[in-house]
């Protein structure tokens, strides 16, 4: 393992915004941790590599000070990455992007939406469900296309929440 | 617009409009057999839409079973934004909440069997239902021949994970002027057919009376009651000649066969049995 394999590795922790990976490898234990409520991090005794996966700044637990040679970012760069949030159809049925038939979409790609902002409705049995965003961002992705039907976990949209 | 917004008590009624005082009396008749259907009310002489006020006030944590009634609505809707001739006096609009999310996959059936039970209750018409919940007339001369005498429209909220509430809504036409003249060779109402007038409190209660047992009926025993109680008031879900619009606007024909036990209407075609799970279907 070199640096560059830790520096993927904390690509995919940011990407997947996880709050802690570990790793144990030849004689090498790694381990990961948001800079939050917790300790920044924590390693084994040997081959100590800690390493810091900027997020916004708390002021409650200031993050340490990132090693030199682990791919140190600055936590504006952090503030950049891209966090997509893939809704999910929560029933099967029918896809409507509009309410009522040549109508305008509730939501168009490149969007914003607010949270608890209507996307998009799901008919099943003539039951009616307006799917509401869990998130706020910019709506990047629509996948289904109008009228088409939806499986239960089907992806419908990407929002953009960062 | 005017909303005149009337929440009501039991038996706190004295000098209202007639029809309040009919709703008022027979809910007080029924309220051991409603359950928390109609245990909180409102009466509004017009409203835009009772489904819109009933998804406003299941937003602000309105319990299950707030029943809204409007005696006209300006905007009253069907599915995917079709209009509900609402004119005042000559029908009745109803919406209910309904926070049992469990139950959200069988409630547009229970609602059908609800309406059509409740119609059958107060006025001892004989109404059947076409799939999903279209309340109709029964008549020898075919299923093409049936007129619609109630509609409805059940609406739910969901975030990505699971359904919030549902509203369901029905409009019962009691009079021949609650559906528009245009109309007539599909449409019907409750005293046309009768050729009497109709109590339209008694109509009101008993459908809340029906709603309530079929959805205690499902909670305790699971969704086989309400199926058979469905299958019996539907005879067109066996042997009609249908088309309905299948994924990609495409016309598909095929013989009613049928439920799923999901509730999906089941239908014979020539290549084997489609399941048809939303839209409408058609006569043919």
């Amino acid at each position: 393992m070199d640096f560059s394999d830790i520096e993927r590795i904390l690509d995919l922790v940011r990407q997947h915004d996880l709050a802690e990976f570990e790793l144990e490898k030849e004689g090498l234990k790694l381990r990961v941790r948001k800079a939050g409520a917790l300790p920044a991090f924590t390693a084994s005794p040997l081959h100590t590599m800690p390493v810091v996966v900027p997020t916004a700044p708390s002021a409650a637990t200031p993050a340490p000070p990132p090693m030199a040679s682990a791919a140190p970012l600055s936590a504006d760069e952090a503030e950049e990455s891209v966090e997509l949030a893939v809704v999910k159809s929560p029933i099967v049925g029918t896809f409507y992007r509009s309410p009522e038939p040549g109508a305008a979409a509730f939501v168009e790609v490149g969007q914003r939406v607010k949270k608890d902002q209507v996307l998009c409705i799901i008919e099943a049995m003539k039951l009616m469900n307006e799917i509401t965003s869990e998130y706020e961002g910019e709506l990047v992705s629509a996948y289904v296309e109008n009228g088409k039907p939806v499986q239960y976990g089907e992806r419908l949209f990407a929002i953009r929440t960062v | 617009m005017k909303t005149k917004e009337k929440i009501l008590r039991p038996s706190s009624l004295t000098s209202s409009p007639s029809i309040v005082r009919d709703i008022q009396a027979a809910l007080d008749a029924t309220a051991n057999e409603r359950g928390v259907f109609g245990t909180r009310f409102q009466y509004h002489d017009e409203a835009g839409s009772t489904n819109d006020l009933a998804m406003r006030a299941a937003e602000r944590g309105e319990p299950e079973g707030t029943v809204i009634v409007a005696g006209a609505q300006t905007a009253g809707r069907g599915r995917l934004g079709r209009t509900w001739f609402s004119p005042a006096g000559a029908g009745l609009y109803v919406s209910t909440i309904i926070r049992h999310v469990t139950l959200a996959p069988w409630i547009t059936l229970a609602g059908g069997v609800a309406v059509a039970e409740g119609i059958r209750a107060a006025t001892a018409l004989p109404v059947e239902i076409k799939w999903p919940n279209d309340v109709v007339t029964v008549g020898s001369a075919g299923f093409r021949a049936r007129r619609k005498l109630a509609g409805i429209l059940a609406e739910a909220v969901s975030d990505g994970q699971q359904v919030q509430h549902v509203v369901l809504g029905y409009g019962i036409n009691l009079l021949p002027a609650a559906f528009p003249p245009e109309l007539t060779d599909r449409a019907t109402s409750i005293e046309s057919e009768l050729g009497r007038t109709v109590d339209a409190g008694l109509v009101l209660a008993q459908t809340l009376v029906a709603l309530n047992r079929a959805l205690t009926e499902i909670e305790a025993g699971g969704p086989a009651a309400l199926l058979v109680r469905w299958l019996a008031l539907a005879p067109s879900a066996r042997g009609a000649r249908i088309e309905w619009d299948g994924p990609g606007g495409v016309t598909l024909t095929g013989v009613t066969a049928g439920l799923a036990p999901d509730g999906a209407l089941l239908a014979r075609t020539a290549t084997g049995i489609d399941r048809i799970l939303s839209g409408e279907i058609r006569w043919v």
